[in-house]
């Protein structure tokens, strides 16, 4: 049996802009490996997109996180809520030398929107831990930014740094899922939103 | 649930109004009866019960009846059960109003043909599953999930939630999705893709085939056998790693961190990766080489041994 993914349209519409060179971490072990192998005489590494990606990541994370500190007393199962304001700047990297494209400003507002409609709905010690982890989340990418500025092309540090915000994106996606699979006052009439096993 | 129901009098004076509007909210504070669920219906052997609860418990348990059946308690304030079969699919779900504030836990005991595929989705409701033989999805916001598996894929996914997965032996797939929820895996087999931000894992497999394990800052343990063509990565940023292989080992290992201690059973040691950095790297084969697993920390500790 194969399990997939739920069909979020809204989600999946955003996530559908996000870069397609953005390959997961197992397929960069070639890559990865070689340069390893070939440590002294490495040059920096060329991500644009992955790093113009990440960034995305970053900032929608921080605005998902700006909107959970200013919603704390919001009760469980209110009602729909405004949308979260979308900060307009976005300052991280991956490594030094990266900016982001502004080809990805669209796909990360969109983003930001859903997720930040949906984790409303959250228990509020759940809505406080998922803000503790997100922060956990940019510390790590904050520390290993750090890091690379220091050591430009380190590959252990490239690809940690590159697995840390394809985890952010993971559990900002997973956690509006998760909450939105089960909030049956909004469901309960769309008879095709269906989980197929 | 508990609704103040403000009285009419409620501006009266009077001691008496006093009492008796005390003695009202008093009663509208007590806790309400829940309704009682007892309903069923005709399954396929191997159709697909999808069930969702927001708030109370979904307990749901394999028989070997082609019925499906659904007791428990509706929460007050829900405003009702719904319980469907078309064709494969049997659907269970407790609708709440448009505008729900407190509306009580409801707790669902379900038993389903032991052949289904089963999805769960709950907000704060935990979820047991026994005896369910197909696929299984499950996924909670701050509810536990435990579920004992067989041979088919399961995914769950989890906020807050602890995790507990308890396999057959048999080989499948199972991923693991938590944020701050701990999870332990045991007796699983096959592949395993586990991720989690500051939750800890512990996972004991009787054969590893392919399996991706992260954290960010969680602790993670896996103890198993590795098979001959086995690929398993584990990573974490600042998490410690234990890795112990049980059996006979035949495999290349590249352990490496940026900023942790690295502690090998098998004999080599790690060496510095720069002369004025902190990281350190371990590589070599033991036996045949055959399998392969990596190891990568930023700044967490790595153990490696021969259990």
């Amino acid at each position: 049996m194969t399990i997939r993914p739920d069909d979020d349209r809204a989600l999946e519409a955003a996530l559908a802009r996000l870069p397609r060179s953005v390959d997961p971490p197992r397929d960069l072990w070639p890559g990865i490996a070689a340069r390893v192998e070939d440590r002294p005489g490495r040059s920096g590494l060329r991500w644009p997109w992955a790093a113009a990606a990440a960034v995305v990541l970053v900032v929608a994370s921080s605005a998902i996180t700006a909107s959970l500190v200013r919603r704390a007393g919001t009760p469980v199962a209110a009602g729909p809520v405004a949308e979260a304001p979308v900060p307009g700047t976005a300052s991280t990297a991956f490594g030094p030398g990266h900016t982001l494209d502004p080809a990805y400003d669209a796909a990360r507002r969109n983003l930001v929107d859903e997720l930040s409609r949906r984790i409303d709905r959250m228990p509020p010690s759940a809505r406080q831990r998922l803000e503790a982890n997100l922060g956990e989340l940019r510390r790590a990418s904050s520390e290993i930014n750090g890091l690379l500025a220091e050591r430009p092309g380190d590959p252990l540090l490239e690809e940690l740094l590159l697995a840390t915000y394809q985890d952010e994106l993971a559990v900002l996606a997973n956690a509006s899922q998760i909450t939105a699979a089960a909030d049956l006052r909004a469901v309960a009439d769309e008879t095709e939103k269906r989980i197929p096993l | 649930m508990t609704r103040m129901l403000r009285p009419a009098f409620v501006r009266a004076p009077s001691a008496v109004a006093a009492l008796a509007y005390a003695a009202a909210a008093f009663a509208a504070a007590s806790p309400a009866v829940a309704a009682s669920i007892d309903q069923r219906s005709a399954a396929d052997p191997a159709g697909r019960i999808e069930v969702a609860n927001t708030a109370g418990s979904v307990t749901v348990t394999g028989w070997p009846r082609n019925e499906v059946e659904v007791t428990g308690e509706l929460g007050e304030g829900s405003e009702r059960l719904e319980f469907t079969t078309q064709g494969k699919l049997t659907r269970i779900r407790v609708v709440l109003p448009k505008r729900s504030y407190g509306v009580d836990e409801t707790r669902l005991v379900v038993k389903v043909p032991s052949g289904s595929g089963l999805s769960v989705n709950t907000i704060s409701a935990d979820i047991a599953v026994e005896g369910v033989r197909g696929g299984q999805r499950l996924q909670s916001v701050s509810g536990n999930v435990r579920t004992a598996t067989a041979a088919q894929d399961v995914e769950i996914k989890s906020v807050s939630g602890d995790v507990e997965v308890t396999g057959s032996g048999a080989r499948s797939l199972v991923t693991l999705t938590t944020v701050s929820g701990d999870a332990t895996l045991a007796n699983v087999a096959g592949e395993v893709n586990a991720n989690t931000v500051s939750g800890n894992l512990a996972i004991t497999m009787t054969d590893v085939a392919r399996s991706r394990v992260r954290s960010t800052s969680g602790d993670l343990g896996l103890r198993g056998r590795l098979a001959a063509d086995a690929r398993l990565d584990l990573e974490s940023i600042s998490g410690d790693i234990r890795l112990d292989i049980a059996g006979p080992v035949g495999a290349e290992f590249e352990v490496s961190t940026f900023n942790g201690d690295i502690r090998n059973c098998f004999g080599p040691k790690p060496v510095r990766t720069d002369e004025y950095a902190p990281g350190s790297e371990l590589r070599f084969q033991e036996g045949s080489g055959s399998a392969q697993v990596r190891i990568k920390t930023l700044n967490g500790d790595i153990s490696v041994c021969n259990k």
